[in-house]
């Protein structure tokens, strides 16, 4: 096969078949038998017993030279012409339509380019007769390239008409395209507005109460919320409508947690180390309310008393799609007690059930007087 | 959130169509020390009410109801009188952003907003306000 760009088919025609070939063979052999037969008729076509065309010019060197160079120029911008059709059709046969007009074409072309060339070399060796026979050749080209022509006309016309109609398809659905783009925008604009309503409400809610637990229940739940409206946030805002940079969100996320936990007597320190990770919507928002739920943690359980510290949010990821998200803080350190499986805190409850909906695992561990908690699970692979 | 004392005498007005937004908004301003004068949900709304009450803080919300939005009332609004305005607004396409940010203000807050958020923003757009008022004088 001579294109090896394309994936060869079963389907697939080679260049000539093997019936062409024969034909091809066949015509050749016919143009040459005459000149085997009769060996005259070969001196005939070569004689050379007429006047050189320089005679004609009265060997005006001027006239001759301005002859010759415009024929032999001619000649090869029609060679050079030819051989870029050809490479063409040979290139993207597949995908042009009638290839063999094409053929025909650069056929009728190199015949043009061979009578030029002649008429430089008549203008000193007499050749007239072999000069005649390729005038006939050319007109035969000629003539079938203007008979064979018109006859496609109506099919190109058809495939002008087709084209057009496949560009006004492709521009109607690049309009969808954008109309369905703006219309998502519009829908994560909505929801992370009603999401806000929604931690207004908690907010006041807060405000008709004295009890400082109380007041704490209502800021946790604005938070979980937030956590979800922040999602919608990041979406709203990039390129892609479908998927979250996690990392972005993560360190707003903890920004945002810090500054609703801030204590200005004593500070607690924010470190995050993130790798970029893209994922889905749908593994955004469970990793972001776990996410929320262990930096909360840290802050509530991990700083009792007023004591300040560091807390570090680390996201790793592998290329095969394997990620950690882990939230470590220098606090007190868990109970040594502590278990995971039966505990009352409302916010591991959250932790492990969303856990489940990654189908990731979850761990949480005392280092040292660290304590630490990890999350690994998997990037789902259709989030780009 | 404490009362501020530095803010007890300053009245702020709310341009917000989601009332339960300019509910919260609301109570946080008093919370920290500002008699709110009131709510407005449409930029017309907003200007008639900045040009009788002349208040010392707008908040104000981008999209809004009827034609016109926040930031050509903020435009129109900072054209009569001396007031602080800030941004609080849940759009966020860069387009918007950029046309609110060329307009004189004096803060910006992105939706949904932490209580620090609003207060150190608060803080800065004071400051400015302040600042502006001595150079006045001067």
């Amino acid at each position: 096969m001579s294109t090896p760009a394309f994936s060869p088919s079963p389907c697939e025609q080679p260049y000539f078949g093997r019936n062409q070939l024969l034909t091809l063979g066949l015509l050749t052999a016919l143009a040459f038998a005459p000149f085997l037969i009769w060996p005259s008729l070969l001196r005939g076509l070569l004689a050379t017993d007429f006047l050189p065309h320089a005679y004609c010019y009265l060997k005006s060197s001027g006239l001759i030279w301005t002859h010759v160079i415009a024929d032999a120029l001619i000649g090869a911008a029609y060679m050079a012409i030819s051989i870029t059709l050809a490479y063409i059709v040979h290139k993207a046969r597949r995908d042009i339509p009638f290839h063999w007009v094409l053929l025909a074409f650069g056929l009728f072309i190199v015949a043009c380019g061979g009578t030029h060339f002649l008429d430089v070399i008549t203008v000193w060796i007499p050749v007239y007769v072999f000069s005649a026979a390729v005038k006939i050749f050319t007109a035969m080209a000629s003539i079938t390239t203007a008979i064979v022509l018109p006859l496609v006309v109506p099919r190109v016309l058809a495939l002008v008409q087709q084209a057009k109609t496949t560009e006004q398809a492709t521009v109607e659905l690049r309009a969808s395209e954008e109309r369905k783009e703006a219309l998502l925008r519009e829908v994560h604009h909505r929801v992370k507005n009603n999401l806000a309503v929604i931690c207004s409400l908690f907010y006041l809610q807060s405000t008709h109460t004295e009890d400082q637990g109380t007041v704490q229940i209502f800021q946790e739940m604005e938070n979980r919320v937030h956590s979800m409206a922040l999602v919608h946030e990041s979406l709203y805002r990039s390129e892609n409508l479908a998927r979250v940079e996690f990392a972005e969100y993560a360190r707003a996320l903890a920004n945002d947690i810090l500054g609703s936990y801030r204590n200005p007597e004593a500070p607690v320190r924010l470190k995050v180390e993130l790798e970029p990770v893209v994922m889905s919507v749908d593994q955004a928002i469970p990793c972001g309310l776990i996410l929320n739920e262990l930096i909360s943690n840290s802050f509530k359980h991990g700083f009792p008393d007023g004591a300040g510290g560091e807390i570090k949010v680390t996201l790793r990821s592998t290329s095969a799609g394997a990620c950690t998200l882990s939230v470590e803080d220098s606090g007190v350190g868990l109970p040594f007690d502590f278990d995971m499986n039966n505990t009352k805190s409302l916010g591991l409850k959250l932790v492990r059930s969303l856990t489940r909906q990654v189908r990731g695992a979850f761990e949480l561990a005392r280092i040292g007087s660290r304590t630490s908690a990890q999350l690994r699970f998997r990037v789902d692979s259709h989030a780009s | 959130m404490h009362h501020d004392p530095r803010y007890s005498h300053l009245r702020a007005l709310i341009v917000e169509d989601e009332a339960l937004v300019a509910e919260e908004l609301s109570e946080r301003l008093s919370r920290l020390g500002f008699s709110v004068i009131g709510t407005a949900d449409s930029a017309d709304q907003g200007i008639a009410m900045a040009t009788r009450e002349r208040p010392d803080l707008i908040l104000m919300d981008i999209r809004l109801r009827g034609k016109k939005d926040g930031v050509q009332a903020a435009d129109e609004i900072r054209g009569l009188l001396d007031t602080s305005i800030v941004y609080v607004t849940a759009l966020s396409d860069a387009a918007t952003v950029e046309r609110a940010k060329r307009t004189d203000h004096d803060g910006f807050l992105l939706k949904p907003f932490q209580r620090t958020d609003l207060q150190s923003t608060i803080d800065i757009a004071m400051l400015r306000r302040a600042a502006r008022a001595r150079e006045r004088e001067n």
